[in-house]
This record gives C-alpha cells, sequence and structure tokens, in this order.
C-alpha cells in the first residue's frame, strides 16, 4: 500500500476545520479555546509535514 | 513512498526522501509566504524589505537579492524598543507568546527569541527530526545534565525527546557527581550533553571510580550547545562507549541540522529551513558545493520573530556527493570555526577551532586546555596552556610539551608558547565553553 498523501491532508483539513468550529462553538471558554490552540498549533505542523508535499 | 521497516530510521520518510527539486519548490514557496508575513507584521522588516515583493521571488538567485540579517541588527531592533523585549522583531500580538529564549551574550547584548505555543511546537518538531536521525526511539530513558535556564538548547531537546515517546530524566538540579549516580541509578541509555561537559562527566565518573563505558548504560549521546569537532566526537564515543551525534543549530533559528547514522556532516532539516552559502570575500556572492564558505539560514515556519537569511558567521562546506542514508537533504561541515573567531595572526589565518582539532585529536593525555592571544610590543603572541591527566608524571610533561608544539606548528603554521597548569587550574565548562581568549582586545 503506498502512502495516500491526498487522503492524509484531506483528514488534516477536516481536523482543523472541526478544531475551529469548535472554538466557535466554546467561545469565550478558556479551555476549549487553549485546547483548540493545541490543537491547530499541531495541524499546522501536518501542514507543514503532509500537506505542502501534496502538490 | 511505501510504509516499510525501512521508513522507520525517517522521522518523516516522506519529506526525509522527497527530490531536491521538489524540497526547493517547498523552500521557495514557504519563503515567499514568509516575507510577506515578515513585510505585514514585523515593523523591522517592513522597513528591511520596502521594495522587495515576495511574488518575484521564484530562483535561489532571487532569494540572494533579499538582503541578509545580521544579529546586530536584531540587537538594534529590540533595544528600547516596545513592546518591551521584543521591540521591532515581533510579528504577533504579545499576548500569544508562551516562552522566552536569549541567546548567551557571548559577541554583545543578548537577543531575546520568544515563541509562541505554535512556534514552539515547530521548534520542537524540527528537533524530532535532528533526534531521530541520531537514532533516539520511544525505548530511550534519555538523560539531560543540564538547568536549561533561559536557553533554548536543552528545552528543545527535552520536549523533542518527549515528542518521539523517550522518558526524559531532568538532570538539572543536581552536581556532577549526583548526575553520574542518577544516569547509573535510572540505567539512562541516552544523553545530551555540550561534548566539554561529555568529557567533564567522563573525567569525573573515573575519578569516582566509574568507567562511563563498563559501569554506565548510555548507547547514544547528543551533542548541543557548541559545535564538536570530529576529534571530540570520536573522543566522546570513545570515552563513553556510545554513538555520539553532532547537531547544529542556535536561538535564533531553532535547531536547524543533525548527524545521521553515517556521521557524516549534517543534513539541514529541510523544507523547514532554507539554507545558503555565501562565500568568504565578498559575503554575499552564492557558492556551489565543494567550497568553503559563511553558511546563511532562514527558518521557513517559525513566524512570532520571522529571520530571514540570518548570517549564522560560521565557516561550512556543503558536501556534494548523496547520502548513503536515502536523505535528500544537503549535508553540511562545519568545517572552520566562526568567523567572529577567525584571527590574521603574523600573516596566518587563524581559528581556535585547530588547536581543539589537534589537542582531542591526537593528546588523550590533555583534559583542559585554553588559547590566549596577547600582544607584546608589535607582536601577536599565541599561549596554550595545558592541564594534563593525572596520571601523567611530570616527567613526561617535556616531551609532550614539544610534541604538542610541533604538531600545532603543522596544523597552523603558527608557533605557540606553552604553559603547563596544576590540576584543576582551568576553567570547566558546562554550557559554551570559552577555551580562546582574546585579550588584544582589550
Amino acid at each position: 500500500m503506498e502512502y495516500d498523501l491526498r487522503a492524509m491532508d484531506r483528514e488534516i483539513k477536516l481536523i482543523d476545520e472541526s478544531a475551529r468550529r469548535l472554538r466557535e462553538l466554546g467561545s469565550g471558554i478558556e479551555t476549549v479555546e487553549k485546547n483548540v490552540d493545541s490543537i491547530l498549533a499541531f495541524t499546522f505542523l501536518l501542514k507543514r509535514n503532509i500537506s505542502d508535499v501534496v502538490e | 513512498m511505501k510504509p516499510t521497516e525501512k521508513n522507520k530510521k525517517y522521522w518523516n520518510p516522506i519529506i526525509e526522501t522527497l527530490p531536491r527539486e521538489r524540497l526547493l519548490q517547498i523552500e521557495l514557496k514557504r519563503f515567499r509566504e514568509l516575507l510577506r508575513w515578515a513585510k505585514d507584521n514585523s515593523p523591522f522588516y517592513g522597513r528591511k524589505l520596502h521594495g522587495i515583493e515576495p511574488e518575484d521571488i521564484r530562483t535561489m538567485e532571487d532569494v540572494a537579492k533579499v538582503p541578509m540579517t545580521e544579529k546586530d541588527e536584531l540587537r538594534a531592533a529590540q533595544e528600547g524598543k516596545e513592546p518591551y523585549l521584543y521591540g521591532d522583531l515581533l510579528a504577533v500580538p504579545p499576548e500569544r507568546l508562551s516562552i522566552f529564549h536569549q541567546t548567551s551574550g557571548t559577541t554583545g547584548k543578548p537577543v531575546y527569541i520568544p515563541d509562541t505555543y505554535e512556534s514552539w511546537q515547530w521548534v520542537v518538531e524540527v528537533w524530532c527530526y535532528i533526534l531521530y536521525a541520531a537514532g533516539f526511539r520511544a525505548q530511550d530513558r534519555v538523560f539531560l545534565p543540564f538547568a536549561y535556564n533561559v536557553y533554548i538548547a536543552f528545552w528543545q531537546g527535552h520536549y523533542a525527546a518527549e515528542k518521539l515517546g523517550c522518558e526524559v530524566v531532568p538532570g538539572g538540579a543536581l552536581d556532577t557527581q549526583g548526575r553520574i549516580q542518577k544516569m547509573k541509578e535510572v540505567k539512562a541509555t541516552a544523553l545530551m550533553n555540550t561534548p566539554t561537559y561529555g568529557l567533564h562527566l567522563a573525567e569525573v565518573a573515573k575519578e569516582m571510580g566509574i568507567d562511563p563505558k563498563r559501569d554506565l548504560n548510555i548507547k547514544r549521546m547528543i551533542s548541543a550547545g557548541e559545535p564538536v569537532p570530529e576529534p571530540t566526537r570520536l573522543r566522546l564515543e570513545e570515552v563513553w562507549g556510545a554513538d555520539v551525534y553532532d547537531h547544529i543549530g542556535g536561538t535564533e533559528p531553532g535547531g536547524w541540522g543533525g548527524m545521521c547514522s553515517e556521521k557524516n556532516g549534517l543534513h539541514v532539516i529541510e523544507p523547514h529551513y532554507l539554507f545558503e552559502m555565501v562565500d568568504l570575500e565578498t559575503m554575499s556572492k552564492p557558492i556551489s558545493p565543494g567550497t568553503k564558505g559563511v553558511a546563511v539560514i532562514t527558518p521557513l515556519c517559525r513566524r512570532c520573530i520571522p529571520l530571514i537569511r540570518f548570517n549564522l558567521k560560521d565557516v561550512m562546506m556543503v558536501m556534494d556527493e548523496p547520502c548513503p542514508c536515502g536523505r535528500t537533504s544537503l549535508r553540511v561541515n562545519q568545517i572552520g570555526g566562526r568567523i567572529d573567531d577567525l584571527r590574521k595572526i603574523r600573516g596566518v589565518f587563524f581559528t581556535p577551532a585547530v588547536v581543539e582539532e589537534v589537542i582531542r585529536g591526537q593528546f588523550p593525555e590533555v583534559v583542559e586546555f585554553e588559547t590566549i592571544l596577547t600582544q607584546e610590543e608589535v607582536m601577536p603572541v599565541l599561549t596554550l596552556k595545558l592541564e594534563f591527566d593525572p596520571s601523567i608524571g611530570e616527567g613526561q610533561y617535556k616531551e609532550l610539551r614539544s610534541r604538542i608544539k610541533e604538531k600545532l606548528k603543522i596544523r597552523s603554521n603558527l608557533t605557540f608558547e606553552i604553559e603547563i597548569v596544576k590540576q584543576g587550574g582551568l576553567p570547566r565548562y558546562t554550557l559554551k565553553s570559552a577555551r580562546f581568549k582574546d585579550l588584544t582586545k582589550r
């Protein structure tokens, strides 16, 4: 099985979008906002490590 | 790229084996994005990059037209400027900052480098590439014999080892003997260390009746905080009976290169960094592999304090041939020390790195040394202070002194005055060593 980079990229984007939606839903709740920031820091890395390779 | 056992030698088998052209495409795209970000968000770069259009940067030749950033500029952009500490360099709102580090201030006033949570995770991620290439794995129990203080090196190492799944043992609050006892007690398998302190730990362990090779369990070591010349690296391997790896980095760019299992040069962590070399004479003209030059680095994903074409002032050479490890990133050799340390003495270029190379490579009898440059009337004088291992009898001093003098003369083309110092007479360093003192600058 080859790595399916496009599928990986799609999942990364979904996590990112989902985290941003969660932040909107929990806007003003510190624990939601700060933990979403942490998730986004890691999706940022996944984008740099995987998504950027997808042309 | 298939998921195989072989891929487990890479932290990221996708990026680490990309063809070079593709790596460069990604780096150029990121470089343009960083330029745009820096122009729009950092007052310092807003001024410095005036007239440069990020979209015009399409090739490495275009990159070379962007002005380099010097350390002095970073200091000037911070000093007396708001927001306090970071001044004009900061490109994010201060409330987003989550960690503070600073340079050691060896070459002047320290530069303060903060990170946001996001940029710090990127710094740690890059170090994961470095540790993984050096063989660090989840099974390792990693001992860090330092109080990390405000310096970035061991914080990066700590969090990257943790991210790899290693068990991290911080040994900062202990003295050297306590650290050795703790390493023995927990059966640490890996060590992060300055090379200087690695040798000192071994020296103290022996005084305690502990042979690091026989009685401790260290299988691998990574050097941080200062360069490790090849003879020193080999000496560390010998005294510890461990695989010793070098890495390269700094507070401003973060850790940007590391050694793989081939132990031959340092892989630049591409495409997280854009690496360039410029020639020694003009400090601007790009040079080709195999030629000595000065290293210039751009961390491409750290946006809170962007750094564009940072002049590292390290003399290096890019290696031409592909690495058998399969990584496609550029490999560099740190060969000439720092431009700041280069001196012209009696018409000859001298770098203190040659002293370390000769002493560590050929004279295991020497436990510590220090080179001092003074001016006597019109003539510069180089004095090498030596401290011998306690097992060396005074009867051997004369012969050793003469051999060391001769080897240094052959290697550097300069004559050294040799001074022998009593046991414990020279300082021991834990972090950055200062074995070269230029007293002509007073």
